[in-house]
């Protein structure tokens, strides 16, 4: 029998009506596991007039009650340590996690019985099988393995599939370039951010990655997955192939995953997952090639359910056919394409950290960088972009600093960015999610309004 | 056997669905079963539940068996 390209053909070759039909057979089972084991959802759902019975297309979705990580911590912080969110016993949990935590904001903390823990590897096992991960194949994890759920999902995907998994924790930059040449990986997850980062390791250690046995990276963690500039480096670099994964520690798992036709966006998992895209404002849903928030319901983790959950990100959507894959789940065109809450408006110009950094990407000479916002004089936004060029033979760093700072200002209104080049090294390196924009600013926008939060 | 979206199952999944089942019914009955048998079929059953989800059977949720 010939080999599948799908982890779950029926379901991802399923015509969108019956994708739908699944859709409101799964919310509507949610909503009533919901209404008899989460009392604290049950009042919202009854004070939104929302009852299982009630559910007879998706349309019903919306009168469901939205629900922000705010009320959510809220919840956490009344009735600690998990809020009164929990549709199980804790006796029943085998896994305990929280957020990463780079925002410096309070963790959301979940728990995980034996089965929702097999489900999210399951959901990871759409996106490796789905990006070619078959079961002869050798996974470096270039993850610390912690409380943060990151890989967790992606290493119990990689041995459900059958793959020899090799766990790259607690280790060096070096040492995980060494073992991924001496054990010969086919298979290397990271962030898009550390997968620059081990590749220059490698340039320091003469050691040509491309030439490895390296063929797919798999990326998590950060939008630049997607960022054709940042993605076209990685490959280049690796000489493998890239593929963009989305995920949160709110649901446990990824809820999108690039296929290895690789169509510039990410596909919905949409037997286990109805997201929405909406308007961050109004709350009013966005067409398909709109930008919007996200919100996500998961069918998966029965411990703490998720119901129209509001995600900050952006995405823009588009149908299944932006694909030629065969799979009827819909896709996000350019994955994640920032949060919701990463625009600066400086001298009255928008400027969001992934356009900068697609473009900074465009520099391959450019190992690292930083984007500060300061104020001048007391009263005036600034903004520079910080950059590390090592001396490389033929490579001139004052010209490559002039043109980004032209090219940045082009791509922004003619916005002045001062763009700076810093001793090597002295910029912070990332294995998690990376923090590239550092906002030091004491006054914002108009005279006189004072910044709240660092 | 069908699904819930009216699919007819092929022999081989009928087979996993019934060991699933089984597999339930043993654990939710089974009261002299050592801890080897029961933590391992607790594992089974967490992995096959993923199948019978997979095939639209829903299969609701497992925490009373503790899985």
């Amino acid at each position: 029998m010939q080999e599948s390209p799908y982890w779950n053909p029926r379901h991802e070759t399923m015509p969108r009506d019956q994708i739908e039909a699944l859709q409101v057979r799964k919310l509507k089972n949610l909503v009533a596991w919901t209404e008899a084991r989460v009392p604290w959802q049950a009042k919202r759902l009854k004070a939104a007039g929302v009852s299982a019975e009630s559910i007879t297309s998706l349309k019903d979705l919306q009168r469901i009650p939205m629900m922000t990580r705010d009320e959510w911590i809220q919840a956490q912080l009344e009735d600690p340590p998990f809020g009164p969110l929990l549709a199980a016993p804790q006796e029943a949990a085998i896994r305990y996690h929280l957020t990463s935590g780079t925002t410096g904001r309070i963790p959301l903390q979940v728990l995980d019985s034996m089965k929702d823990w097999e489900w999210i590897a399951e959901m990871w096992c759409y996106g490796f099988w789905g990006f070619g991960v078959r079961p002869r194949d050798i996974v470096f994890f270039a993850f610390s393995y912690g409380t943060f759920v990151g890989f967790w999902g992606a290493h119990y995907a990689s041995e459900k599939i059958g793959c020899l998994v090799l766990p790259g924790g607690n280790m060096t930059t070096e040492a995980r370039v060494k073992q991924i040449l001496t054990m010969k990986a086919t298979v290397v997850c990271s962030t898009p951010t550390y997968a620059l980062r081990m590749a220059q390791e490698a340039k320091t250690m003469g050691v040509d990655l491309a030439g490895s046995a390296v063929k797919r990276l798999i990326l998590s963690g950060e939008p630049a997955g997607s960022i054709p500039a940042t993605k076209r480096l990685i490959e280049e670099e690796w000489g493998a192939k890239a593929a963009d994964t989305a995920g949160m520690t709110e649901v446990g798992t990824i809820m999108m995953f690039e296929c290895e036709r690789q169509p510039g966006g990410t596909h919905i998992i949409e037997d286990h997952y109805i997201e929405e895209v909406v308007d961050p404002e109004t709350g009013e849903p966005v067409g398909y090639g709109e930008l919007g928030e996200r919100l996500i319901t998961s069918f998966g983790r029965g411990f703490i359910p998720v119901l129209r959950y509001r995600t900050r990100d952006l995405v823009v959507r588009v149908p299944a056919s932006g694909c030629t894959c065969g799979r009827s789940f819909d896709l996000y065109d350019g994955g994640i394409r920032g949060r919701v809450d990463d625009m600066k408006l400086v001298r009255g110009t928008n400027v969001y950290p992934r356009a900068v950094e697609s473009i900074v990407r465009e520099f391959k000479e450019i190992d690292e960088f930083r984007i500060h916002l300061y104020t001048a004089d007391g009263r005036q936004d600034e903004i520079e972009v910080l950059v590390e060029i090592p001396n490389r033979e033929g490579v001139n760093a004052d010209r490559t600093v002039d043109e980004l700072a032209k090219a940045l200002s082009q791509a922004h209104e003619g916005l002045r960015f001062g763009c700076k080049r810093v001793e090597n090294g002295s910029l912070p390196r990332f294995e998690l999610k990376a923090k590239r924009l550092q906002d030091d600013r004491i006054v914002i926008g108009t005279a006189g309004e004072r910044r709240v939060t660092a | 056997m069908k699904n819930a979206m009216g699919v007819e199952l092929s022999e081989s999944e009928r087979s996993l669905v019934e060991c699933y089942q089984g597999l339930v019914r043993v654990l939710k009955d089974g009261k002299d079963l050592a801890p080897f048998e029961r933590r391992n079929a607790l594992k089974a059953v967490a992995a096959l539940w993923q199948v019978v989800n997979g095939l639209d059977l829903d299969p609701g949720q497992l925490y009373e068996i503790g899985a």
